[in-house]
């Protein structure tokens, strides 16, 4: 019994430990990103006579998913904070909020990409092309992963309740979902209002 | 056996954030993303500056979303995470910069005609052969010549410096323009031939005075000449 009751500062440790661990992570993911932009930035001229950006995109398209992905943020931040006061139907209520706004956002990504490659724009077709479905496309993985992520961890609440534990893994979480959305901001600035201009 | 569930409310809550710091950085966020948006469809200034506003504004999102959404610098132990975040921003900041930096850098450092090219769309210096030819501020006028029936019209051309000079191949096959007189081939405006595809035109810049020769390499009776005045 004694085991069982473990002083809340050992805990809140462990919690801060871990929550730096994953910090770290991130950052090096913001690295690969980083990466993939400069990538972007080098070659989105390099279109090989073929459409540029500003024929191919529909920045309201775009700015739709921005938006969708920033209201996704906001309601995976108040689920948090439900999470923390320990409001289990709040928490589901929000997260799933923020899995169906991820879900819409993925589909508007699946559906901007089928439409060009479906015009013959693909990866192979230029340099160009190919940075574009290499950085957008690495996002949307992480967005796949996230909405997996998100899946799990609620069946897990709905299953064994809220507990300090999972408080935990939803904070590691909505770091990750609020990153995916600083990380899309630019993508949205440097790859499609940038064709714009 | 008691449920161990329940929730240690003793952290203060101060350092994951309320309700109102959520509201404020998804309002601002929201703000950040209209206004580039609206600046970009409006084309409210010039290339150069609307570029460098939209990114200040992303940068600015980025900020609002650190602080708001991420807390950082608010949890209970701030130095480490605040310490890799700005370590990872300094390396991206070398990665994004000097890969941008460097490969516009390679641009002047091509073979001689594709730097010459490079040079006089970007900075309007024209280059022959290492030989500058002073620069064409604009355009004067231009001047076309077509080739159609195995032969070119008109045959002469005369203009005057930083004019320019139109190809348009009406013919049934590739025409492979080469300066000079049959069979000697010289360069003209940094360009050895020009290849112009059938029912395609290509447009060089008068940038050198004097009387040149040009004939089609496959078929040298397709052949005539222009002179450029200062």
């Amino acid at each position: 019994m004694v085991n069982e009751q473990t002083p809340t500062h050992h805990q809140a440790e462990a919690d801060d430990r871990a929550l730096f661990g994953f910090w770290i992570y991130l950052m090096t993911d913001l690295l690969m990103f980083s990466v993939l932009f400069a990538v972007y930035a080098v070659l989105h001229d390099n279109t090989d006579g073929g459409k540029t950006g500003k024929e191919l995109f529909d920045l309201n398209l775009a700015l739709t998913g921005t938006i969708i992905l920033l209201v996704s943020s906001f309601t995976c931040g108040v689920g948090m904070i439900a999470a923390r006061a320990g409001r289990k139907n709040q928490v589901l209520t929000w997260f799933g909020l923020t899995f169906i706004l991820g879900l819409s956002f993925l589909a508007l990504e699946f559906n901007e990409f089928s439409i060009l490659i479906r015009e013959g724009h693909t990866i192979q077709s230029n340099a160009f092309l190919s940075s574009f479905f290499a950085l957008v496309g690495t996002h949307g993985l992480h967005i796949i992963a996230g909405l997996l992520w998100i899946a799990v961890t609620l069946g897990y609440i709905v299953k064994r309740g809220l507990n300090s534990n999972m408080v935990r893994k939803l904070a590691m979480l909505s770091l990750f979902w609020h990153f995916l959305d600083i990380v899309w901001i630019f993508i949205f600035t440097i790859v499609y209002l940038r064709a714009f201009v | 056996m008691k449920d161990s569930s329940a929730n240690d409310s003793k952290k203060p809550i101060k350092e994951h954030g309320t309700t109102s710091s959520y509201v404020a950085g998804f309002v601002l966020s929201l703000i950040f993303t209209i206004i580039p948006y609206y600046l970009v469809i409006n084309h409210k200034f010039s290339t150069s500056a609307l570029i460098s506003t939209i990114i200040s504004f992303g940068i600015a999102q980025m900020i609002v979303q650190v602080v708001f959404f991420l807390h950082l610098g608010r949890g209970p132990k701030p130095f480490y995470n605040i310490v890799f975040f700005f370590a990872t921003v300094g390396l991206i900041v070398v990665v994004i910069g000097g890969s941008v930096f460097i490969m516009n850098n390679l641009h002047y450092n091509m073979t001689p005609s594709e730097a010459s090219k490079h040079l006089a769309e970007k900075e309007a210096i024209y280059q022959v052969e290492g030989t500058l030819t002073g620069a064409c501020q604009k355009i004067l006028a231009n001047h076309v010549v077509t080739i159609s029936g195995g032969k070119v019209t008109p045959h002469h051309t005369d203009a005057r410096l930083c004019d320019t000079l139109t190809f348009i191949n009406q013919d049934s096959r590739v025409s492979i323009i080469t300066f000079g007189p049959h069979p000697r081939h010289e360069t003209y405006s940094g360009e050895s031939e020009l290849t112009v595809k059938k029912g395609k035109n290509k447009t060089i810049t008068l940038n050198q005075s004097g009387m040149y020769q040009y004939h089609d390499h496959l078929d040298p009776t397709i052949a005539g000449d222009f002179i450029v005045t200062k």
